[in-house]
């Protein structure tokens, strides 16, 4: 059975380095790949203008935690769709996608719904979630409108196991929270402050007075309060030889 | 259309020339993009399905200058539009028009973003992974069923590239015949789930004669000008994985459903545990 919390099975496809395997983009693809750009409307992807990084937590193992790179279109005022990558280079891994939406949308969802869903406000306000290459200042208006938001995020390939290759079912992952558990560990957050120049604690400060929601939905989050995280299987039955039914 | 016609020249010119050339159309690319992306937040945009107010002015102004500060490096990296057809790997009646937006990792290694259509307001829906032949077969056994193979789907003539014609179509199209694919939704537009609700979803390709629902085949070939009967006449000479299809590809041939389970936390302090 594939699940998104058990590890797979040994493979080449996992390995230390996690370095992608496979061969160097070859010119001929390149060609054929500038040659389609030059004919084809790629309207869909031009319409992500955003890019947030942040940190996430896989939703059944709060230690494992990952910075990632969203890259954001915003559909409305309510609701928006990110690729999400593992790093912001060209050579980045699609590693999920997450949706964002308002409270007032999220309000609307069934709470079996909701407790697949995490806020975003202590993150924000704490300067985990930063828009690199913008100062401050101009982060500002867009953080006062994500802050009351809820976010889902399922994630495709668990490049922080060492997986070289997506493998597995697809995993939920949570936001960090006020809580020991769900902490992001700061050395982490010390090493992208580093990338990008940027400060959390500065962050944090300047984002003090920042309107903080005045309720969180308790159904969002679902294991502070309930102890409990999801995981995804994908029964695959086999047979006790081995081979599939 | 000129690039078609100028590559006999680019075969004529050395590697790094070439390379020069690339990376320039790749400026002019980036460039393009920030244009797009400004006129679009110009406009008010407002989803018809999706629920919720249209994006207000000073949002779109400051994503209007987001898209032209930050750096979008990974989602540049998408080159290539390909239309295709999933249906859901526990229910081939549910079927899906996926636009995917794809980009290389490597040679050997794709990955893609889904969309339900190839216009700007386009809701994302899901995600593609595409590996050959010879990373297939280093997956796990309990992996390879989650994969699913692109033999027949290509030289059906069912999946395509818009807007490319045949001979630009055909160079790409002889690679992805011979590869596997994993795909996964989000999002089940299809049965007009206005959010993306509920949990993941494993997808399959077309794999025989007779799965795709004509209505759609026919929808999709008129809105897109293509005709799948006369691609299969001109991809008759593609062949697909060397080793032939896995059979443990195409989720062994029986279906799968992604299912949720909850699993112990450890509980939550907001206070270092005391020892007493």
């Amino acid at each position: 059975m594939a699940s998104s919390d058990k590890k797979p099975g040994p493979t080449p496809a996992i390995g230390p380095g996690s370095t992608l395997p496979g061969k160097p983009t070859t010119l001929g693809s390149k060609l054929i790949e500038t040659g389609a750009m030059m004919l084809q409307s790629m309207a869909p992807v031009r319409q992500m203008n955003l890019h947030a990084c942040t940190f996430a937590l896989y939703g059944h193992d709060l230690s494992r935690q990952i910075e990632t790179h969203h890259f954001i279109h915003r559909i409305n005022q309510d609701f928006l769709q990110c690729a999400v990558y593992d790093s912001d280079k060209p050579s980045a891994r699609l590693i999920g996608v997450e949706y964002i939406v308002s409270d007032n949308i999220f309000e609307t969802l069934p709470s079996e719904e909701q407790k697949l869903w995490h806020s975003h406000a202590y993150e924000i306000k704490t300067g985990l979630w930063t828009l690199p290459g913008m100062p401050e200042l101009l982060q500002d208006p867009e953080h006062k409108s994500l802050t009351k938001t809820y976010g889902k995020f399922w994630c495709t390939w668990q490049v922080d196991r060492g997986d070289r290759l997506p493998l597995g079912a697809p995993s939920l992952m949570m936001s960090s929270q006020a809580v020991d558990i769900a902490r992001v560990n700061p050395e982490l957050v010390k090493e992208r402050d580093r990338k990008y120049g940027v400060s959390r604690g500065d962050a944090k400060e300047s984002r003090v007075e920042m309107a903080e929601p005045e309720w969180i939905n308790p159904n969002a989050d679902y294991w502070k309060q309930h102890g409990k995280g999801f995981a995804i299987d994908v029964p695959v039955e086999m047979k006790s030889s081995g081979a599939l039914i | 259309m000129y690039l078609l016609s100028a590559f006999p020249f680019f075969q004529i010119l050395d590697e790094t020339r070439t390379l020069t050339i690339l990376n320039q159309l790749e400026i002019e690319n980036e460039k393009e993009r920030q244009r797009e992306s400004n006129l679009i937040n110009k406009m008010a945009t407002s989803h018809v399905d999706v629920p919720g107010e249209p994006t207000e002015t000073g949002t779109a102004l400051l994503e209007t200058a987001t898209g032209t500060i930050q750096g979008f490096q990974p989602v540049n990296n998408i080159h290539q539009h390909l239309c295709a057809f999933h249906f859901y790997a526990h229910d081939m009646t549910r079927q899906v028009e996926a636009h995917h937006f794809c980009g290389h990792l490597n040679e050997d290694v794709r990955q893609c973003l889904i969309y339900d259509s190839p216009d700007k307001d386009a809701r994302l829906i899901g995600i593609e992974y595409i590996v050959v032949e010879s990373l297939f077969l280093t997956l796990p056994d309990d992996e390879k069923p989650l994969w699913h193979s692109h033999e027949f789907e290509v030289k059906g003539g069912y999946l395509f590239m818009p807007g490319v014609p045949g001979m630009g179509e055909r160079q790409d199209l002889k690679q992805v015949c011979k590869t596997y694919g994993k795909v996964i939704h989000f999002w089940q537009v299809d049965r007009g789930d206005p959010l993306p609700l509920g949990i993941p979803q494993i997808m399959m390709a077309l794999t025989r004669p007779g799965q795709l629902d004509e209505n759609i085949a026919k929808d999709v070939e008129k809105r897109f000008g293509v005709s799948f009967e006369e691609q299969r006449e001109q991809r008759k000479d593609l062949t697909g994985p060397d080793h032939g299809i896995h059979p443990l590809a195409n989720a062994a041939g029986r279906g799968l459903k992604t299912e949720l389970r909850e699993v112990d936390i450890p509980p939550a302090t907001s206070m270092p545990r005391v020892f007493v």
